[in-house]
């Protein structure tokens, strides 16, 4: 019996996205990132895919043409590491919570959707929080602004699971300090960094032992033998998934002693660990990062907010790059989401990389870290149309996004966002307006006992 | 032995007395101050500006600082940010921001200052050269103090050790974000669990302390200066003195309209000298807040609109709002570890319309103004003192590297732990 | 033959007869079958409980106690489809801040927390519960009740109002089992699992996982025990194999979306209730077959609220059109039913009625909603729900359409007996005492 749960195929087909007619956007400077700088250059985008890209590129009958004179064309942003949309982010009563999954409580209408947008965001790595040594399920989507929860999914992307390391799963295993009140609920495993390693190897030992029970039954059965098979566990399912190598591991990491630590149980138990997250002392042990094959997604420049990120450094990333890991940088916030563009621009400050590289690290270097790169991340034919627009060029502070495409469609137009302020503030004023009118003709509604109460 | 001594003693001296003079040239200077200067040179002596123009001479002794080809502006002011106040704010053993209580007045953040906080390297490296440390919390919160981020002691960094009293506007309704947890909104006494009439009332009655705290204060300064048999003194009320004679500007963090409009009555009716502090729905009454006549300090330009409808650039239009309302401003980062990216906040104003130079006002000379020390620095105006930055290029654009800092003068030390630990790792094989 | 008994009404100054009429006839009166169309003038029989005859052209038998119909209307009883009408109200959990005793730890959801899927709301009817009366004056002769302090509450019983002892108003004593989104427990909050919405979502999912693998378990052992590990004994999952539905809530378009799609994996017949966004939704719902119980308790700005601080025009559209979801359900052959979520007066649940037929709902469609489609959802559709011979006597009669601003109810038949709501206590005048 496969045990095997894939979330992006649950979910019912969505409705067709690539219904809109071909676009042209002309005469702008195209940053493929991966194939090099196109001055005075053109996009055509057809069926939601990139379909020419060039100097000279003719307009099919019937394409709309967006005139990007003297503005930049980039791949659209993708976010490594991102709480928005999800209603829940921990489930952080347990230390190991893989049974719980984001993809289960998307809210699409989650206006921080509109605002990456409008950031040049157009993929993002949504994931469970960092409360527990190995956390829930995480799920790549697109920002598909409007459209229902199952149609936010990237298609066919691997689905995730979340780790973390350091200050944040030991929180609620340290006790009161000295002289304060006792907290009313019992301290949860593990209080030190020593204990988070043991929750790890726990729970793989346990996965290795679910995965073997399975395969016991399973002989039974070839062998005809009656058999009650195990019952299906969660919990420990992604965790077999993870040493299957179905689903990627995200690890938010700090200091170099536990990012070692992961690095070996990795090793130990036979699995990957596909991003470190943060991975703030990444620097330290480039080395030993890159050997494992294991990317990087971390912040351009935020430190001293813990003790674990004392020893942060801007030049993190450009350092983590030198030594062959591949680097990617990510927001966790849905402020800072909205300017990657100038957080790249920092590693070319801390680092002295080259455009490209820094742009990199916001496109094709995400992409690839979680194997969606032979759909996005860089400006190519046959790539999905997910495409930002800006007004000058994205690494410098003076830019702003103008347009967004995704599959080929408009979703993000500051232009329409700007005119259609009047009319919304209107409706506005007339709902608040109708329902303090209804308020004063009905009376209030009594107060029953309600189902739950 | 001892001439030798004595002889290295001398040059030690000789150096030391011309530590803050030396004459830079073949720069632009940004001035802040009328045009900018192409191929210029500014001379300092002593630590203070003694000239600026295009042909000027180096004085016998004074070194030359070749910065061709370079661009030099004011250093920047934060106008407000917790820079050697707090270390690590997750930790609060580290912190020294928010003492307890509503009625702090005589707190002055100086004393508070770690001059070996690693915040204040990193902070200068990227050609900060003052800060307003700020102290926080409920209502009175206590004296802001300008300083210079470089100094042995407070006592050298101090430029104004009490720039302003902060006060934070009291609200209606809690406006600060819960926690994660069922746990306290299950507490019937949660903020949240309040009735909107509730709330008014506990801010009504804090509005009455506020108000009779004032009072308080104005019959201390009556009784002081009458020479009242009865009079004694008072560490908290002495602290209101400056205030109540207009000597000491109130820093008032109001962030919405309601709180907004009811610190501009406030100060209309204890008339006191005031400054607005983060008012994020200023946009909302550019006019009244431009009567007024009071000044404005904006907290970080790339942040989150206020509520799910507000426009999604609201808060990087702001600005240029104020600009064009002719409202003087200045921006602060109330931060530690983002201080540094002061001048990117600016930046992000400009694609929405804050004209350059604008930008780059609101970190120098509208600092200064605001904080009533435009006759010191702000700008590269011969007469004050030595607060500059060389940069390769626009401060405002992030791939530009600050080359070197002056602080009065002085050319400080651009190596910070950040840099140490970068040099420290690259060499690892 | 059924034994008659007769029974001592609670309420003072009201005359008893040891044994009253069981045989009525409500004579030409408009009659409202629901299942067919309304019949203009005709008579109603009510035999023993159940309904004897109804038409147009019928002669009241002549051991019935007739009831000149003329002026009033006869509709089949209201049915409240999600109640908690007749169990007494649970006393208010106190939070302490004094050291509670130490609740045993929750690993997981192995632990079965907030689980009390073996409750019977059938067990816990009281036959006297104020709210029973109550309801009964406003129309309704039906409640489906549920329990509801769990996440995996219990199964809800469907039952009639009126009678001596719960068990002889019982239609049905697992109606469903109610499920709950809750996080957190009193006095700890969130801390204890499930302590996230995720965290409930994975939990009730591994629930119907463990059931399917313990009566699959069970199976096999039972036909060959030997050599096998014997499967634990664990009647929170024997009560959840038990039940033939499940309700999850769904009020936003968000959630109704979710739950939809969550009931389809769980492969369990699910209802939803809330539903004030589920006009969204119209066509989701109507593909996956889900019916929705929607609350009449339909969403209002808090009168605490700060009058400075406006809401966002998501949330001001979707309180402006969730009465009309009952007629955008209907248009699009969306089955559901309302439940009164706690109005306690009956005038409101009218008015609540109303304002959805004032927002598009058809007439026609209210009442069904109230009625028949109620017990269709519920599978009783055969006996209740509609006024047809051979069902169970539930009718409401009113002077005036029903859910129009001046409609009196007159009489309501519960089981066949004969209750007249007091035009201002509201109390009841029982004629006579129902069957056991």
């Amino acid at each position: 019996m496969r045990i095997y749960l894939s979330l992006a195929a649950a979910a019912l087909l969505p409705v067709s996205i690539f219904a809109a007619a071909p676009i042209v956007i002309r005469n702008a400077v195209v940053l493929t990132v991966t194939k090099g700088t196109i001055r005075n250059g053109s996009v055509l985008v057809r069926d939601g895919k990139i379909a020419e890209v060039g100097t000279n590129v003719n307009a099919p009958a019937g394409a709309t043409v967006i005139d990007a004179s003297g503005q930049y064309i980039m791949p659209g942003i993708i976010d490594c590491h991102s709480h928005i949309i999800a209603e829940a982010i921990n489930e952080g009563t347990v230390s190991v919570s893989s049974m719980v999954g984001i993809g289960d409580v998307l809210n699409p209408e989650d206006i921080a959707i509109y605002r990456a947008l409008a950031g040049g965001v157009t993929t993002a790595n949504i994931l469970h929080g960092s409360a527990n040594s190995i956390g829930g399920k995480c799920v790549v989507v697109k920002m598909r602004w409007g459209k229902s929860a199952s149609e936010l999914l990237f298609e066919g992307a691997m689905p995730g699971i979340k780790f973390a390391l350091g200050e944040n799963p030991k929180r609620r295993g340290l006790t009161a300090p000295f002289g304060a009140a006792p907290s009313p609920t019992p301290a949860r495993y593990p209080a030190t960094r020593m204990g988070v390693e043991s929750v790890i190897r726990g729970a793989f030992n346990d996965a290795k032992v679910y995965q073997a029970a399975w395969k016991e039954y399973e002989a039974k059965k070839r062998r005809g033998e009656i058999a009650i098979p195990p019952a299906r566990d969660l919990k420990l399912e992604p965790l077999v998934e993870v040493l299957e190598g179905k689903r990627l591991v995200h690890a938010h990491c700090y200091r170099q002693d536990e990012i070692l630590m992961l690095l070996h149980v990795a090793d130990d138990y036979g699995f990957h660990i596909q991003t470190l997250q943060h991975v703030l002392e990444g620097y330290k042990v480039a080395k030993e990062i890159a050997a494992h094959g294991t990317g990087a997604s971390t912040f351009s420049d935020w430190w001293a907010y813990k003790v674990e990120a004392y020893d942060a450094i801007p030049y993190n990333a450009a350092l983590m790059m030198r030594k062959g890991v591949l680097v990617s940088l990510n927001s966790d916030d849905a402020e800072l989401m909205r300017h990657l563009n100038t957080e790249a621009a920092k590693v070319m400050k801390y680092g002295d990389v080259t455009e490209t590289e820094a742009l990199s690290t916001i496109t094709i270097n995400p992409a690839k870290q979680l194997r969606i790169d032979n759909r996005v991340g860089s400006i190519e034919v046959g790539k999905d149309a997910d495409l930002a627009i800006y007004d000058a060029h994205p690494l410098s502070t003076f830019a702003k996004v103008t347009k967004v495409l995704i599959d080929g469609q408009v979703y993000f137009d500051r232009d329409k966002d700007v005119a259609e302020r009047p009319e919304k503030e209107k409706v506005k004023q007339m709902l608040i307006t109708k329902a303090a009118e209804e308020k004063k003709k009905s009376a209030p509604q009594g107060a029953g006992r309600r189902p739950g109460q | 032995m001892r001439a030798a001594a004595l002889l290295l003693m001398a040059a030690g001296l000789a150096k030391a007395a011309d530590n803050d003079s030396f004459l830079l040239k073949g720069a632009t200077i940004h001035t802040m101050a009328g045009k900018d200067i192409v191929n210029g040179a500014i001379l300092v002596r002593n630590g203070k500006i003694a000239g600026v123009g295009q042909d000027l001479n180096a004085p016998a002794g004074v070194k030359v600082i070749d910065a061709s080809g370079m661009q030099v502006y004011p250093g920047m002011i934060d106008s407000g940010t917790t820079v050697g106040l707090t270390e690590i704010s997750g930790v609060r053993e580290t912190s020294d921001v928010r003492e307890l209580g509503k009625f702090n007045p005589q707190l002055r953040a100086s004393v508070a200052v770690n001059p070996e906080s690693e915040h204040i390297p990193v902070t200068r490296a990227n050609g900060i050269t003052a800060v307003v440390a700020l102290p926080d919390g409920l209502g009175l919160a206590g004296q802001a103090s300008l300083i210079h981020l470089d100094g042995w002691t407070t006592d050298e960094m101090e430029v104004k050790r009490s720039a302003a009293m902060h006060l934070r506007m009291p609200t209606i309704g809690g406006t600060r974000q819960r926690g994660e947890g069922g746990g306290d909104s299950e507490d019937p006494a949660s903020p949240s669990r309040l009735t909107f009439e509730q709330r008014r009332q506990a801010y009504e009655k804090e509005m009455l302390e506020l108000n009779n705290f004032f009072e308080d204060a104005k019959r201390y300064a009556q009784a002081k200066k009458s020479g009242s048999p009865n009079f004694r003194a008072d560490l908290k009320l002495e602290a209101m003195l400056p205030v109540i004679t207009r000597t000491e500007p109130l820093l008032i963090t109001a962030e919405r309209e309601r709180a907004i409009r009811d610190a501009l009555q406030f100060a209309g009716k204890q008339n006191i000298r005031m400054i607005l502090c983060d008012p994020k729905e200023a946009y909302k009454m550019l006019d009244e807040i431009k009567k007024s006549g009071v000044p404005v300090v904006l907290g970080p330009t790339l942040a989150l609109p206020l509520t799910e409808d507000d426009f999604y650039d609201q808060p990087f239009t702001t600005p240029s709002q104020l600009y064009k309302a002719g409202i003087p401003f200045a921006f602060a980062s109330f931060s530690n570890q983002f201080s540094r990216d002061l001048p990117y906040q600016a930046a992000a104003a400009v694609p929405f319309g804050l004209p350059k130079e604008e930008a780059m006002k609101a970190v120098t000379i509208n600092a200064a103004q605001i904080w009533g020390v435009a006759s010191q620095m702000g700008s590269i105006e011969e007469g004050k003192v030595a607060d500059l930055m060389v940069t390769d290029g626009d401060p405002l654009e992030i791939q530009t590297h600050v080359k070197q800092v002056f602080i009065q003068g002085k050319s400080v030390n651009l190596d910070d732990k950040q840099k140490r630990l970068y040099e420290k790792y690259e060499k690892r094989q | 033959m059924r034994i008659r008994l007769s029974a001592w009404c609670a309420l003072p100054l009201l005359l008893q007869s040891a044994e009253g009429p069981q045989v009525f006839a409500i004579r030409n009166a408009r009659i409202v079958p629901v299942s067919r169309a309304p019949i203009e003038k005709g008579t109603v029989v009510i035999r023993d409980g159940l309904i004897d005859a109804v038409g147009a052209n019928i002669d009241p038998p002549a051991d019935a106690w007739v009831i000149e119909g003329a002026g009033l209307t006869v509709y089949p009883g209201l049915i409240d489809a999600l109640s908690t009408w007749g169990i007494p109200a649970a006393a208010p959990v106190r939070s302490s801040t004094t050291a509670t005793p130490a609740a045993p730890a929750i690993s997981g959801p192995e632990d079965r927390p907030s689980n009390t899927s073996y409750l019977k709301a059938a067990d816990q009817i009281v036959a006297t519960d104020r709210s029973i009366e109550a309801a009964r004056d406003a129309g309704f002769t039906t409640a489906i009740t549920f329990p509801t302090a769990n996440i995996f509450a219990g199964h809800g019983a469907i039952f009639n109002l009126a009678g001596e002892r719960p068990g002889g108003m019982i239609v049905s004593p697992s109606a469903g089992m109610y499920i709950a989104i809750r996080t957190g427990a009193p006095g700890i909050g969130s801390r204890t699992f499930p302590g996230s919405l995720m965290g409930v979502i994975a939990y009730i999912r591994q629930i119907y996982l463990d059931a399917d693998h313990y009566k699959l378990a069970n199976e096999i052992y039972a036909t060959h025990p030997q050599g096998l590990q014997r499967p634990a004994y664990d009647r929170t999952l024997a009560a959840v194999l038990e039940s033939p539905r499940i309700l999850l809530p769904a009020s936003r378009a968000v959630e109704v979306d979710r739950m939809v799609r969550f009931g389809q994996e769980l492969k369990r017949s699910t209802l939803l209730y809330g539903g004030a966004e589920a006009w969204r939704s119209a066509e989701l719902l109507r593909q996956a077959k889900t019916p929705v119980l929607v609350s009449l308790k339909w969403p209002e700005r808090l009168p605490t609220a700060d009058p400075e601080a406006p809401d966002s025009l998501r949330v001001l559209e979707m309180r402006d059109k969730a009465p009309s979801t009952p007629g955008v359900l209907a248009k699009a052959q969306v089955k559901f039913a309302f439940y009164s979520d706690g109005i306690a007066n009956p005038k409101d649940v009218a008015k609540a009625v109303k304002k959805a037929i004032d927002a598009g709902l058809a007439q026609v469609d209210a009442v069904r909603a109230m009625t028949l489609s109620a017990a269709e959802i519920y599978n009783v559709a055969d006996r209740l729900g509609s006024i047809d011979k051979g069902k169970i006597a539930n009718l409401v009669v009113t002077e005036g359409d029903l859910f129009q601003d001046r409609t009196k109810v007159k009489y309501v038949f519960v089981d066949g007996a004969k209750y007249e709501p007091q035009p201002d206590s509201g109390s009841a005048r029982k004629a006579v005492e129902g069957t056991q």
